[in-house]
């Protein structure tokens, strides 16, 4: 039985790598997949939490939920991310900066 | 296993029946976003103007049926999912109005209709965004706050990107998606935490609010800060601020004037709901009068002085609404318990006028190709009817008589005031007074317009200038805007 706080130290730590990707890549599918890592740690977190919620099972909805809408997202900014490819020629984020004060 | 299940299926069931009734309204956005894609497929060839039709269509009844239900009690529908209340009510009628304008404004403009892809996919992702919106005014649970947020947000990202047309707008839609993502991804963590504490999902459940209480200040402000940058990313309030100027500046103007009304306003419903949670909480560590009120304040100075700065006029406006959420903001503290009759009622007119502002902007570039304030110079002798709508605009963001920008904008001062007198915070004086000189300078930046406008020479010779119906649209809510300086009681009459 593995205690529960193992599950939220593992989640934690995957949010500060995807936090830490968002900041730093040069690369905008870096950071979608950077993205992805805190947006899993929080599945993770509904999922060890909803152990202890079995009358509703609101953790295990929720992440089905989150991890449906993860994918919505990420559809919609790759899509995105290539019609900047299209005019740019490139995809990191600090070389497109056409729009500025 | 099964057995114990029966009694409560069945009650769930009629509750789901009754639910529906109360349902309607958004029950027509989803057939509608299916009827609207369905005809955009089959039936565009043989009538084009379908889409735009049926849109218009349904959105008045969506707001004829969420009429009929102004003045409804405190409903749990959907075993608490949902919450319907006199005040989401009149938010789901200012989105009505947003989306109504929006409509004729995709309708009428020049670069979207000529575009290969045509306007009906938009119509589609406009009700959908709503529906959104929507379920933001009324969700009560934290799994519906979080699907609703992502309808509209991921809806957003592809008004932004929608025709991608030059590298202005592909960028200012990729800022946006990451921007927007990431926000939402620590808000689901900050969700997620909260659950943890209470194991509740339902933001009202006593289990919930008792959860909270017995939580160390430390941690249940980090959770909440969490999902607070989730709705301040859809507020656009400082420090969460910095994408506005560039997407508002790069997206298409018809969309930049939706994202500047709508989803605020959609994002302050979702925030009274948790301004009512903090504040059952008796917690002290967390001072959440202190944070929006340096919210407020810190919107307000910044985004109204780095608008003077600016020479696009959208990446002015778009500084400006920043500056007009810290308003709101403050309209929302000083409140006096329940009552945001001073805010949705500046909402109101919020919307009219920048919906209004953004129609002349657009109308100019097109008929002009003119972004740029300095570029301004003489149009007051060729759109000699629209420049004067323009002022009248320009006066009511401002918030001076003789338009309802200054019926709102006395509204909430006098709120403020009456708060301040019966508290003597003195924080509230502060705001007070920054809110004012704000609005002062914001007569700077507003009135460059019509200073070049009017005073300067023009460069250029003379374009050939045509009425259109986008002209008439703005003279119309230009006049709507002098109209309920004369007759408020033409919107208080349902708050």
């Amino acid at each position: 039985m593995i205690p529960l706080s193992h599950f939220l130290m593992i989640s934690a730590s995957l949010f500060c790598i995807g936090l830490y990707a968002v900041l730093t890549k040069k690369n905008a599918i870096q950071i979608l997949i950077g993205i992805e890592f805190m947006i899993n740690a929080a599945v993770l977190n509904f999922v060890a939490f909803g152990k202890f919620d079995k009358v509703n099972g609101g953790g295990q909805l929720f992440a089905l939920f989150a991890i449906v809408l993860a994918a919505a997202g990420v559809a919609v900014a790759l899509a995105i991310i290539l019609n900047v490819y299209k005019h740019f020629k490139t995809i990191d984020p600090s070389k497109i900066n056409k729009l500025k004060d | 296993m099964m057995n114990e299940y029966l009694p409560v299926i069945s009650s769930s069931i009629n509750d789901t029946i009754s639910s529906l009734a109360y349902f309607q309204s958004e029950v027509t956005l989803a057939v509608g976003f299916l009827l609207v894609i369905l005809s955009d497929l089959f039936l565009s060839k043989r009538f084009s103007q379908l889409s735009f039709g049926l849109t218009i269509g349904i959105v008045l009844l969506v707001m004829v049926q969420s009429f009929t239900f102004l003045n409804v009690e405190n409903t749990s529908l959907f075993g608490g999912m949902l919450i319907m209340n006199h005040l989401s009510i009149l938010f789901k009628i200012l989105f009505c109005l947003v989306s109504l304008l929006f409509v004729l404004f995709i309708r009428y403009n020049r670069s979207l209709l000529l575009h290969e892809k045509g306007t009906s996919d938009l119509y589609a992702i406009l009700l959908a965004v709503h529906l959104g919106m929507n379920l933001m005014a009324m969700s009560a649970n934290l799994l519906m706050v979080f699907m609703a947020l992502e309808m509209v947000s991921l809806g957003s990202y592809l008004m932004v990107g929608y025709i991608s047309g030059d590298q202005k707008q592909s960028e200012a839609s990729m800022k946006y998606a990451l921007f927007g993502a990431v926000c939402s991804a620590i808000m689901l963590y900050g969700i997620s935490l909260l659950y943890g504490y209470t194991g509740s999902l339902y933001l009202n459940d006593p289990s919930f609010i008792s959860g909270l209480n017995n939580i160390p200040p430390m941690a249940l402000g980090l959770a909440l800060t969490m999902v607070l940058i989730g709705v301040a990313f859809k507020l656009a309030v400082v420090p969460l601020h910095f994408w506005a100027p560039d997407v508002y500046e790069g997206a298409p103007t018809p969309v930049t004037a939706f994202l500047s009304t709508a989803p605020k306003i959609a994002g302050f419903a979702l925030l009274i709901k948790f301004i009512v949670l903090i504040k059952a909480l008796n917690h002290t560590f967390l001072d959440i009068k202190l944070i929006v009120a340096s919210i407020a304040i810190a919107s307000m100075v910044l985004g109204n002085f780095a608008a003077i700065w600016q020479n696009n006029t959208k990446r002015m406006l778009a500084y400006s609404s920043i500056g007009h959420t810290g308003f709101m903001f403050m309209a929302l503290f000083v409140a006096p318990g329940q009552g945001y009759n001073a805010l949705i009622f500046y909402m109101f007119i919020y919307v009219i006028m920048n919906m209004a502002a953004f129609l002349i902007v657009d109308e100019i570039e097109e008929q002009t190709g003119k972004q740029n304030l300095e570029d301004y110079r003489g149009l007051g002798r060729q759109f000699s009817v629209l420049m004067v709508c323009f002022v009248f605009v320009l006066v009511s963001l401002t918030g001076l008589p003789p338009t309802v920008g200054f019926t709102a904008k006395f509204l909430v001062f006098s709120t403020a005031l009456d708060a301040y007198n019966s508290s003597g915070s003195l924080i509230i004086l502060v705001m007070i007074i920054l809110a004012a000189i704000s609005t002062l300078v914001s007569l700077f930046y507003y009135f460059k317009i019509p200073l070049n406008a009017y005073l300067k020479e023009s460069i250029s010779s003379d374009v050939r200038i045509s009425i259109t119906a986008k002209a008439y649209l703005s003279m119309f809510l230009a006049f709507l805007l002098l109209l309920l300086l004369v007759f408020p009681s033409l919107i208080q009459q349902f708050l």
